[in-house]
């Protein structure tokens, strides 16, 4: 019988019974009967079902915090994995993330306080620096109904300076998980590119997972149930990030996380934005790549591929082919995607010449919430001119929308306020908005209007892009 | 009492090892699934259940062809029963509105359940439904109709005081439908074990649940128990008994095994309960020095066909101020609709909302500071009965809260006051909640080390009740917290009220407080009579437990241990109940039939309430009318704090939820299809960490001798009440533009 090897709490664990299609969530709290990892939507918005997660690939041995609810037994292979059970010290004594939610008196009902614990306890062991926008967006993917986060935030400022805990994973253990498992039936993790296309060219029926942070809400929103699944995460070739001369390219299995420093290197108005894309937990498991592939009309990234003119690498057994990121995208949920096919490599092209760039994106709640309207814009200035402009908004239609008209009224013309007296006739041509309950028709339009001042206001000076944070 | 201790349960919490009703093991469960309508109204024409009964591990598939009369008609809480509505789950093919229950899958797992759920196919007979307050078809009746007992206050002859008023408003305010959204789901875990059911349920009224099982289901109450020892958060989402129960109790008798349901986010959206959207037309007369003269409130809610649920918020509102006439009325608005309920301050959240925004239209008009305006029109008695306030802080709050605030700098134009690109607004408005009590009960038991043990069926939703409990009985027995051990949530345990109205603290210390007065009687006695104790021929009241001894005040002193043995006997267990001011002695029995009965609030000989004053500061950005709260100030007196750090948690708490009840937090309503279109977490706004401004509660300290005997007030409900109109002012004096309409939305600025 073909089994799943994986650490759980720093034992060794072999499953066999499970579907490797059930829900991390269901897994723990049923099977392993750990239910101190609490379920408060299956649907990756709560974090309550919060989990710690290490892979020995590469050189990423530490724990990363992700959403149990979002992520299928079968992902659990070759990876350690840690608990609210599994922090408490062998005497008893709690683990410095727990005591500081003690001390500063951050539960009330505690329903969210296990989640709150595994992404705390995530933060702290990568050893990053503690600032107010780490913690923020740390715990961005934790809500909380009673305390109202102060003293949460409290606890993990806290944090400062204590030395990480749980050690990273033992040598031996970290080369015993990244062995090559006995692929159990239903869930295929090929480890090889060529094991990929071909598994795909067999059973183009399959799911293919990225991170299955979207896939994981098919299950639950669209009521559709996996039987088939093959998964790209442990295909080295596709967690490739490079940068060229010319390009960023990141492979199709690049997770939001991996890909985070990069972009706030090389785009950093991109990078912002994808920081309050889902939360550190959807980004630690979500690959861009996958984002792309479901084509979602709120996909916070796609507009800024395009606006960036991104391509992407198409493969297949019978062999690859290049495309446009705006070709890309076919319709509503739908993309060029043949049969058989997958995303290999997403090619970003560097900012040339007096090339910036500025994304924007309107919501009413800070972080996590699906946009109402986001706008990205690639724009060049030459003397007091706009020498180019790409421009393309998502939110305000079925597919991310280029608005041309608004391109052909800015370029070649002077950057100052009579042009922006076209604006709004231009984006009335580009953009039909729709109405809905997160926000009106007419809201919408006026918005992406005012966008584009503000991005006047921006790129007048030269100081650089990012003015998200003051949103 | 009165000191910060920490909660005592933090510890468990943190580890994951408090277990919430779905946490707990139980032997070989079945795993349930529930289907709900997709209509709004009709009836159901046919099950197709092929394809659902052909999944693997399907167990049992339950609809009204299978349930039927099997469970017996709920009494609504409103007609002095325990639940939430008197539909019978799957008793017909009737559908009274969207997202009913019609079907619960059991399986040997849960995905197979989920599974075969999606494979349910119903086919419908769909009706036109009326879903809100302006739909055709609704029927609007006026509350004293549909509710014998309810009372519109009213005083004077308020029309012919506004005719007279120099100065008048006359406006109409709207709230929205809402869900509390605890982040703990609805779940129910059933367990037979021959006629015995226990039933793990997250729950505010375990009496109430275990009660309304019992006749639910046709068995004996004492054969059901009901467990819930955490809640997950509730916000009265869990006070009344929902259909859900009833259901699983039957599916686990059925198979004869136990039977788990976990709902999905989006199924609480329809399984239980949610806040009504209401409307309102207010009108104020004033003298021009600020004096109120007049006050006019007409409220309209949102109910289901089947039930009137009403908050009628004025029994609150029309006795804040000084008014010398009042007249107001509420009516109920029947909808295809579930049933709403309880939240957070359920009357108070609206009609608080209406009254202060009234105000400060007011004081716009007076060209007043509205927090003057409030200071004209403060006082110490009911306006409708003369009756007075047992204690009363509303000015002592404001004063705090402006002083902290730095208030005495704003400017009083509207749209006078910038910061780059944002206009910057400041608001204030009162929180008001009055102070309710229940008839209770409690055991106590003290050992000769010291060891105490309190059982009382309360509830503990986060609020801390385990810790101030605790603190009680250690200060009453002059021991340490650590010593005392609280066994809450299980209907095995004495009665104690619903965790509603914010009494458990006032209800529960009472008693538990009584409780421990009897032991220490016993054992003063003792101590007195002893031959050559050190105690001996004291006066009773003389003496006090202090650091595991009872002390007399000249330092005489006989420990813990010393007193057992003057008694002879290794401990002692009082059991006592506690009835507040006013109430009938009929309420103990009632009790322990699980009604929610709670006195509080305008009484006849007095009137009791706690006090707060919230003030705010909004930005909008001037290109994109975003909206950002940067800081919020509110200063509250609730009698005696029994622990003033779950006290400041629960303001804090309070204070977001008010925030987010303002700018984020709306049910939209596809009215189409008379469906709920933001049924999960992403797209129903509940606040992320981000969106948490610079919060500061402020203690007030009020002492009160009337309200109950150790001065008590509830709190947890007071600091969300007003906060959606100090914002909304706040937005008026940012912008010049009023918005009378919840939530405040970007495009409204615009
Ligand atoms: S249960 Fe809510 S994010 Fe997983
Ligand atoms: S403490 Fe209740 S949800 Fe956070």
């Amino acid at each position: 019988m073909p089994a799943l090897r994986f650490m759980l709490n720093g034992e060794w664990r072999s499953e066999e019974r499970a579907s490797p299609t059930m829900s991390v969530l269901d897994y723990l709290r049923t099977v392993a009967r750990l239910t101190g990892t609490k379920e408060g939507c299956a649907e990756g918005d709560c974090g309550a079902c919060t989990i710690a997660v290490a892979c020995p690939d590469k050189d990423q041995h530490a724990y990363q915090a992700v959403n149990s609810c979002l992520m299928m037994v079968g992902q659990l292979d070759g990876l350690s994995v840690m608990t609210v059970e599994g922090l408490a010290r062998g005497d008893g004594g709690l683990h410095p993330v727990q005591q500081a939610l003690v001390d500063t008196d951050a539960t009330q009902c505690g329903f969210c306080t296990p989640g709150f614990v595994m992404s705390m306890f995530a933060f702290h062991q990568a050893g990053e620096r503690i600032t107010e926008t780490a913690v923020h967006e740390a715990l961005a993917g934790n809500l909380c109904r009673c305390t109202g986060y102060r003293p949460i935030i409290e606890a993990c400022r806290r944090l400062a300076g204590l030395p990480p805990f749980v050690q990273p994973l033992a040598k031996e253990d970290a080369e015993r998980l990244a062995v090559s498992p006995d692929e159990p039936v239903g869930f295929t993790a090929p480890r090889s590119l060529g094991a990929l296309a071909s598994a795909l060219a067999a059973r183009p029926q399959a799911w293919l997972l990225g991170g299955g942070t979207d896939l994981g809400l098919l299950v639950s929103k669209e009521r559709q149930s996996p039987t088939d699944v093959i998964s790209t995460a442990r295909v080295p070739e596709l967690k490739n990030i490079a940068v060229t001369a010319d390009a960023l390219e990141l492979g199709g299995a690049v997770t939001y996380s991996a890909a985070l420093p990069h972009l706030d290197d090389l785009f950093p108005a991109f990078g912002a934005l994808v920081r309050r894309i889902g939360s550190r937990q959807i980004r630690n498991l979500g690959t861009i790549a996958g984002n792309l592939a479901t084509a979602s009309p709120i996909g916070d990234t796609l507009p800024c591929l395009i606006a960036l003119e991104a391509r992407v690498v198409l493969r297949r057994t019978t062999g690859a082919r290049h495309m446009s990121v705006e070709d890309f995208i076919t319709g509503y949920r739908k993309t060029a995607l043949a049969p058989g096919e997958f995303i290999e490599t997403i090619c970003i092209p560097r900012l040339a010449g007096r090339q910036r760039f500025f994304a924007y994106k309107l919501s009413k709640r800070f972080d996590q919430d699906i946009s109402a309207v986001i706008a990205a814009f690639r724009i060049a200035i030459s003397g007091g001119k706009v020498a180019s402009l790409r421009a393309v908004y998502g939110g305000v239609a079925p597919t991310p929308a280029r608005a041309k008209a608004l391109e052909m009224v800015l370029t070649g013309h002077p950057w100052n306020s009579e042009a922006l007296a076209a604006i709004d006739a231009a984006l009335a041509r580009d953009l039909s908005p729709i109405g809905d309950h997160r926000a009106s028709a007419s809201y919408r339009l006026d918005a992406a209007a005012n966008l584009v001042r503000r991005l006047h206001a921006d790129s007048s000076g030269d100081e650089p892009s990012v003015r998200l944070e003051a949103l | 009492m009165g000191r910060p201790e920490p909660r005592v349960d933090g510890r468990l919490k943190v580890t994951g090892n408090a277990r919430y009703a779905s946490d707990f093991p139980v032997a070989n469960p079945a795993h349930a699934c529930l289907v709900t309508s997709a209509i709004a109204k009709g009836r159901i024409v046919s099950f197709d259940l092929d394809d659902a009964r052909a999944v693997p591990g399907v167990l049992d598939i339950l609809t009204h062809e299978t349930v039927g009369n099997e469970v017996h008609e709920p009494k609504f809480f409103g007609s002095g029963g325990t639940a939430s509505t008197i539909h019978r789950p799957l008793s017909s093919a009737q559908i009274s509105h969207a997202g009913q229950i019609v079907a619960i899958v059991v399986a040997d797992t849960y995905e197979a359940a989920r599974e075969a759920a999606y494979r349910v196919r119903v086919t419908y007979e769909e009706e036109d439904a009326a879903t809100t307050l302006d739909s055709d078809g609704v029927e609007t009746l006026p509350a004293t109709k549909v509710r014998k007992e309810h009372k519109n206050p009213r005083v004077g002859d308020a029309a012919a005081a506004l005719r007279a008023a120099p100065v008048t408003i006359d406006a109409v305010y709207e709230t929205p439908t809402q869900h509390h959204n605890a982040i703990e789901l609805y779940a129910t875990t059933c367990v037979w074990s021959g006629e015995q059911l226990t039933v793990y349920e997250p729950s505010q009224f375990v009496h109430a649940l275990k009660h309304a099982m019992a006749e639910q289901l046709g068995i004996d109450a004492e054969d059901v128990r009901v467990i819930s020892p955490y809640v997950g958060g509730a916000f009265g989402s869990k006070a009344a008994v929902t259909p859900r129960t009833a259901l699983v109790a039957i599916a686990a008798r059925r198979l004869n095994r136990p039977v788990k349901l976990v709902a999905t986010r989006a199924q609480g959206f329809t399984i239980a309960t949610y806040r009504a959207e209401t409307r309102h037309r207010v009108r104020l007369g004033a003298q021009r020095d600020g004096k109120l003269t007049a006050y006019v409130h007409e409220g309209w809610e949102a109910t289901s066909r089947l039930d009137d649920y009403l908050v009628g918020g004025t029994e609150t509102t029309a006795h804040i101020y000084d008014v010398p006439n009042v007249s107001t009325r509420v009516n109920v608005v029947r909808t295809d609709r579930a049933t709403p309920g309880f939240m957070r301050s359920p009357p108070e959240v609206p009609y608080v909302f209406a009254l202060e925004t009234a105000l400060d239209e007011l004081a716009e008009a007076l060209d007043m500071d509205p927090i003057e305006l409030r200071r004209i029109n403060d006082t110490r008695n009911d306006p409708i009965t003369g009756a007075p306030y047992t204690s009363r802080s509303l000015m002592a709050c404001y004063d705090e809260a402006s002083r902290a605030f730095g208030w005495r700098r704003r400017n009083l134009p509207p749209g006078s006051m910038r910061d780059g690109d944002w206009l910057v607004g400041w608001g204030c408005a009162t929180a008001v909640y009055p102070t309710f009590m229940g008839a209770a009960t409690a055991r106590v038991r003290l050992a000769r080390n010291g060891a105490t043990r309190v059982e009382i069926a309360a509830h503990d939703l986060g609020t801390g009740a385990y810790t101030a409990i605790a603190q009680t009985a250690a200060e009453r027995l002059g021991l340490p917290v650590a010593a005392v051990e609280v066994l809450l949530g299980d209907s095995a345990l004495p009665a104690a009220p619903v965790a509603g109205g914010s009494n458990t603290t006032a209800s529960c210390c009472n008693v538990v407080a009584k409780a421990c007065d009897g032991i220490r009687r016993r054992l003063v006695r003792a101590a007195m009579r002893a031959d050559r104790g050190p105690l001996r021929g004291r006066k009773p009241s003389s003496v006090n437990f202090v650091d595991r001894h009872i002390a007399g005040e000249d330092g005489a002193k006989v420990s813990l241990a010393d007193a057992f043995d003057m008694l002879g006997a290794p401990m002692i267990e009082e059991y006592a109940h506690w009835l507040p001011h006013g109430m009938e002695p009929d309420a103990l029995k009632k009790l322990h039939l699980g009604s929610a009965a709670l006195t509080g609030g305008a009484m006849e000989d007095r009137i009791a309430a706690a006090f707060g004053a919230e003030l705010v500061e909004l930005r909008v950005n001037v290109y994109t009318g975003e909206l950002r709260v940067p800081r919020i100030v509110g200063a509250f007196a609730a009698g005696r704090i029994v622990n003033p750090r779950t006290a400041h948690s629960q303001y804090v708490g309070g204070m977001i939820w008010g925030i987010a009840s303002a700018l984020h937090e709306q049910t939209e309503l596809d009215r189409r299809v008379a469906r709920y279109v933001n049924t999960d977490l992403a797209e129903y706004l509940i606040p992320v960490n981000a969106d948490v401004p610079d919060v500061q509660a402020i203690l007030v300290s009020e002492e009160d001798r009337l309200v109950n005997p150790l001065g008590i007030k509830g709190l947890g409900e007071l600091a969300n009440v007003g906060t959606a109109a100090a914002l909304g002012n706040a937005l008026y004096h940012a912008t010049g533009r009023r918005i009378r309409k919840l939530p405040l939305r970007i495009e409204d600025v615009l």
